[in-house]
């Protein structure tokens, strides 16, 4: 008879590192360090954690005892660096409440890449050249202002649980554009900034957020939220983006105004109690099967390289190409 | 914002070269050659136009008489570097439409090739991984022509146009067939690579395109006529294969289905399309030009930026090639 514990998988994303005798396994947050016997038995069946083979199989080859590994892996599992492949239904489903908590957990994985992009350091010690930091501002103005797109798009195609959500989201943010655009106007003609364009790893970013939420209004949120994040956060990223503004102001003391903006906006998405937006979608969702729920995390991840990718626009693209305002073509200026 | 400023707005500069005295500076239709001074003097000027500052300021940044700015200003629009906004024809035919793109495209395509991994694969500084990567994007971008291609002829209108969008998909559609082939060559499985995940520019580029085609059968056009055009020249874009197969060990079977995929774009004619769709066009608002336009140098910098993403993520070496969806189960 096959059990739940038969097939035994080493997750994909564990990085398995060795010291001194120790086994460190890490998957996102959690860590969990092996030792002495544990740590031998797991160093001989390693390769055949792959979901394919059966504890028996695996303890025969391994001239081990089948429970003893058995123990092993339940403890892993618990870690959460091993799972069971067999004995999960497939077609089991997932309340929304469970998925916003596995959302958030693997979110905050997948933000790290972003919170770690050496552009923050270069704005944190002054190291960043005038086309970065205006080109910031005006990228983040780009993404602000492109609620007029996707959250259009995702509300004209939601679904009849996520509509009211939707809907709401768009009527509260389609405004936030015009104050990054009044933080701009400090410092550029009304005219230039509605025609500035922004760069292409923001349209990027702008393009992915409307296909997802043409395709899915539950999996484009998920996405979305992602996004909300880096800004919602109490603690955490919101004292980072504190400590971030302030260097920022000291270092390019011309963005007084800019950083006045990005402050009224961040100021403007808590107000309106954004943070909790995802929690009452999921709230009001019906029970989502394994395909929806890996659509709607491959979205949020796809969502976190695409921030990234916005963040790698600003670092490397202004440094090569420094213009800016990136005004629009005319026959005769190319 | 003074009158001046209305007036007058930069050109695009495509290459900066240091020279003995100062710099040369390369636009699509010239090169100016500006002392040390001089050029400091310019990005003054190129930095002020698009600002709320006043000429005052400006005078003051650049040392000189408030008085003499409007003829300083005017001497740069002299040398080809500045544009007077009201000169040039507010509308233009189809095909003078295409004359002017003709004449930038050898611009466009040297600013969307001018990414440092083009050297560094060329010099030998990069990798067999590096050259995978890029075939597995390469891969996802050809197969993903089947999100814009057919996209653009839903959303044209003129009969003419639809018939000849319609024809370039009905030929390109399966082209990826040819990455697959290569990448068969080099050791994946089928599955693996379809089954994959492209990088997130690769999927902005069809994402850009699918854009483009909502908005307007020029500017999706413009855009496949700037891809086109890294193709029409195997001589002149296209020595990277031959050359990173010899430099990183890739072998000829990975190699010749993309040069068989080359050949066949050659042999259809697609860089002639742009023209054969322009000719339908009787004329042209500046405004609409301008904005198909922004389409075409927008796609070459989604090109730039697709070489940085492919060079960011291949690099590392403990990233997974290819790219797999996340499941939950396993991941």
């Amino acid at each position: 008879m096959t059990t739940h514990t038969d097939l035994p998988l080493l997750r994909r994303t564990v990085t398995v590192a060795r010291d001194d005798g120790h086994v460190v396994l890490r998957h996102m947050r959690d860590e969990i360090t092996l030792e002495g016997v544990a740590a031998k038995l797991f160093t001989t069946v390693q390769t055949d954690l792959d979901g394919k083979n059966q504890i028996d199989a695996i303890a025969k080859k391994a001239s081990a005892q089948p429970a003893r590994l058995r123990s092993l892996f339940e403890q892993l599992e618990k870690a959460g660096v091993v799972a069971f492949l067999q004995g999960r239904d497939d077609a089991a489903l997932m309340t929304g409440i469970e998925f916003h908590a596995l959302h958030h957990e693997y979110c905050e994985h997948w933000l790290e890449d972003v919170y770690r992009h050496p552009f923050w350091d270069r704005i944190m010690n002054g190291t960043a050249t005038r086309s970065q930091v205006l080109g910031f501002a005006f990228e983040k103005y780009h993404y602000i202002e492109a609620a007029f797109e996707h959250m259009g798009i995702a509300a004209a195609n939601s679904t009849p649980e996520m509509m009211p959500h939707l809907a709401r989201h768009f009527i509260e943010e389609y405004t936030h554009g015009d104050i990054y655009r009044k933080g701009l106007r400090s410092l550029f003609p009304d005219d230039v900034v509605l025609r500035s364009q922004p760069l292409p790893s923001t349209r990027a970013l702008v393009n992915y957020l409307n296909e997802s939420a043409q395709r899915s209004s539950f999996a484009y949120y998920s996405g979305n939220e992602l996004l909300q994040m880096t800004e919602n956060s109490s603690g955490g990223a919101g004292d980072a983006v504190d400590t971030f503004y302030g260097a920022m102001r000291k270092h390019y003391p011309y963005t007084d105004k800019l950083i006045d903006s990005f402050i009224a906006h961040t100021k403007a998405d808590q107000k309106l109690g954004h943070a909790d937006a995802f929690l009452l979608m999921c709230k009001s969702v019906p029970p989502l099967n394994r395909r929806e729920v890996n659509d709607a995390l491959n979205v949020a991840k796809n969502m976190a390289e695409h921030l990234v990718l916005f963040m790698d626009g600003i670092d490397t693209f202004y440094a090569h190409f420094p213009m800016v305002p990136r005004l629009p073509c005319d026959p005769l200026t190319e | 914002m003074a009158p001046i400023q209305e007036r007058y707005r930069s050109k695009r500069i495509y290459e900066i070269k240091p020279t003995d005295g100062g710099v040369e500076l390369r636009l699509s239709d010239r090169i100016v050659e500006l002392g040390k001074q001089e050029y400091g003097w310019y990005q003054k000027v190129a930095e002020w136009l698009p600002s709320v500052r006043g000429v005052a300021d400006l005078s003051r940044d650049l040392g000189m008489d408030e008085a003499k700015v409007p003829k300083f200003i005017e001497a740069l629009a002299g040398t080809g570097l500045l544009l007077e906004t009201s000169s040039g024809p507010q509308t233009m035919t189809g095909l003078e439409f295409h004359a002017r793109f003709s004449s930038i495209l050898g611009s466009w395509l040297s600013e969307a090739f001018s990414h440092p991994f083009w050297e560094r694969m060329m010099s030998g500084k990069g990798s067999a991984r590096l050259f995978t990567g890029w075939l597995i994007e390469l891969y996802h971008y050809t197969k993903n022509a089947n999100r814009h291609m057919p996209l653009s002829c839903a959303c044209a209108h003129e009969k003419p146009i639809k018939q000849l969008r319609a024809k370039h998909y009905a030929e390109e559609w399966n082209h990826y067939h040819y990455f697959m082939k290569s990448l068969k060559a080099l050791g994946f499985t089928e599955p693996q690579i379809a089954e994959s995940v492209p990088l997130p520019m690769t999927l902005a580029l069809s994402n850009f395109m699918r854009q483009a085609a909502r908005e307007d059968i020029l500017a999706y056009s413009i855009c496949s006529a700037v891809l086109e055009g890294t193709t029409t020249d195997r001589g002149q874009y296209n020595p990277y294969y031959q050359k990173a197969g010899e430099l990183y060990g890739v072998p000829k079977e990975a190699i010749a289905p993309i040069y068989a995929h080359l050949d066949l774009d050659v042999q259809y004619q697609h860089s002639d399309l742009f023209q054969d769709i322009l000719k339908h066009v009787p004329q042209m608002s500046r405004e609409r030009a301008s904005r198909v336009l922004d389409y075409g140098h927008e796609l070459v910098e989604h090109i730039w930026m697709w070489t940085d993403n492919i060079e960011k993520y291949y690099e590392v070496e403990s990233n997974a090639v290819p790219r797999r969806p996340f499941d939950v189960r396993v991941d």
